[in-house]
């Protein structure tokens, strides 16, 4: 266990090194970190587009009124590798956005975290699930 | 677990003992119809293991396989995006879910710290002076103009270019497989990020005149016993590779060291950006996916969005002077 440990201690800085890097566009860029929002909506259809898949989704306010959305998502080419297909988010779904607007206030948001109503992810599969991209398990 | 252990132990004995960096295998390679070494087919270079080596293992080129498996363990948590961030300016340039990435989860096969194997401390040499200017030159220019327009932006978010689809292919975020084609006199590589087919000579024929220059520089190829190696100029002043110079000379070396692994190794040759030249080295993965076009102009409304969003801020900006 002596090694195990080291290299616990020898990691720390390495794993602040290892931090995300940025997809295709800066999403900070595009999208404002003081503008969070979390739309209840339904979904009217996701586009399955590069560079970026999007999904829309009507969203109803308390007077009832009706607000169509644009939701930004990654590039369709992973999900397809995880299983994930233009079955999978259909029209009518329910879904909740977890996200940030766009900076010029428009109905666009960044699909930061979409879940179900009951709070379960929509795009399930994380990397080492052994999708088919995924370098094989030792 | 027991085959994997072997085959890195056999690469990184071969590489620590300084024998070159083919490893020295009892496996015939396969061969294509008209007799090359095979490199044909999709592969992948997904891996978490970073370009260059975090100062806390300076010490140390490579991991023991159960130091790798740790790494892993703790940088692929690490990296999650589904964890929220605290800070909004992270939490926003996460961007969306963890299904979405494919950043890999083991390290190389050799279980080396860094991809850069020379220098030996795993890190980029210094920049030149010129270096550092033309750094300083483009950084002062995205200050002053991020978002004037499309070109002020990058060459990523333009569908233009991405900066790891090579030459020389690094692994990135998402899209890391490649599907390479062999003919008698021609190697294809096409690349899943941006989509690009780079076509490769076998000939002898000479580089393009100095003045012809395109985006992913003109390359020329052959075979060294099992090892294709690929020569590559003419790249454009706008290509920059981790910011290179238009004269960047680039050499990649690929072998098949077993019928799942190629290693692919490339050295960075630019007087003019680093004061030496580099060697980076990443192990490919066979891959059972096939490889999907990246059609990066079809839907690019990031681009429409983030403009929108500068011109917004400057509305924000002047209103605010004017009060």
């Amino acid at each position: 266990m002596r090694s195990a440990t080291r290299i616990g201690i020898v990691m720390g800085a390495a794993l602040l090194a290892a931090a995300p890097v940025w997809a295709h566009h800066a999403f900070a860029a595009e999208f404002d970190g003081k503008k969070p929002v979390k739309l209840e909506g339904t979904v009217t259809k996701m586009e399955w587009i590069n560079p970026h898949a999007w999904i829309h989704i009507d969203v109803k306010d308390a007077d009832g009124k009706v607000t169509n959305w644009m939701v930004e998502c990654g590039t369709p080419n992973t999900l397809l590798r995880r299983g994930v297909n233009k079955n999978s988010v259909t029209a009518g779904m329910a879904i909740v956005v977890d996200g940030y607007q766009a900076k010029d206030g428009s109905n666009r948001a960044n699909g930061r975290d979409v879940t179900f109503p009951d709070g379960k992810k929509v795009f399930l599969g994380n990397t080492g699930t052994g999708a088919p991209g995924d370098a094989p398990e030792k | 677990m027991k085959l994997q252990c072997a085959l890195v132990s056999v690469l990184a004995a071969s590489m620590c003992a300084g024998q070159g960096l083919t490893a020295k295998k009892a496996w015939t390679p396969l061969r294509t119809a008209n007799g090359q070494p095979d490199l044909q087919g999709v592969w992948t270079n997904a891996t978490i293991t970073p370009l260059e080596r975090p100062a806390d293992l300076a010490a140390k080129p490579f991991f023991t396989p159960s130091e790798a498996a740790a790494y892993e363990k703790q940088v692929v948590e690490n990296a999650n995006v589904d964890r929220r961030r605290s800070d909004v300016t992270t939490d926003v340039g996460l961007a969306y879910n963890e299904a979405w990435w494919d950043r890999g989860t083991h390290v190389v096969k050799t279980l080396r710290t860094s991809l850069i194997v020379d220098p030996a401390d795993g890190k980029l040499p210094a920049l030149t002076p010129e270096g550092e200017r033309r750094a300083a030159a483009l950084a002062e220019r995205r200050r002053l103009h991020p978002a004037d327009g499309p070109e002020d932006r990058g060459l990523t978010e333009r569908c233009i270019l991405w900066p790891t689809a090579g030459p020389p292919m690094m692994p990135s975020v998402y899209n890391n497989n490649y599907q390479i084609f062999q003919g008698p006199e021609y190697v294809a590589i096409m690349v899943e990020m941006i989509h690009d087919v780079r076509i490769i000579p076998l000939d002898t024929r000479p580089h393009l005149p100095s003045g012809v220059r395109q985006w992913l520089g003109d390359s020329r190829g052959h075979w060294e016993g099992n090892t294709l190696v690929v020569d590559t100029t003419n790249f454009t002043d706008k290509t920059k590779f981790r910011g290179s110079s238009e004269n960047l000379h680039l050499t990649e070396r690929f072998t098949r060291t077993d019928p799942d692994t190629i290693l692919y190794e490339y050295t960075v040759n630019d007087p003019a950006t680093w004061t030496k030249p580099w060697t980076a080295q990443i192990t490919m993965t066979k891959s059972a996916s096939r490889v999907y076009e990246y059609a990066c102009h079809e839907g690019n409304y990031g681009m429409m969005g983030i403009l929108a969003g500068a011109r917004a801020e400057e509305t924000s900006s002047a209103n605010a002077g004017a009060k």
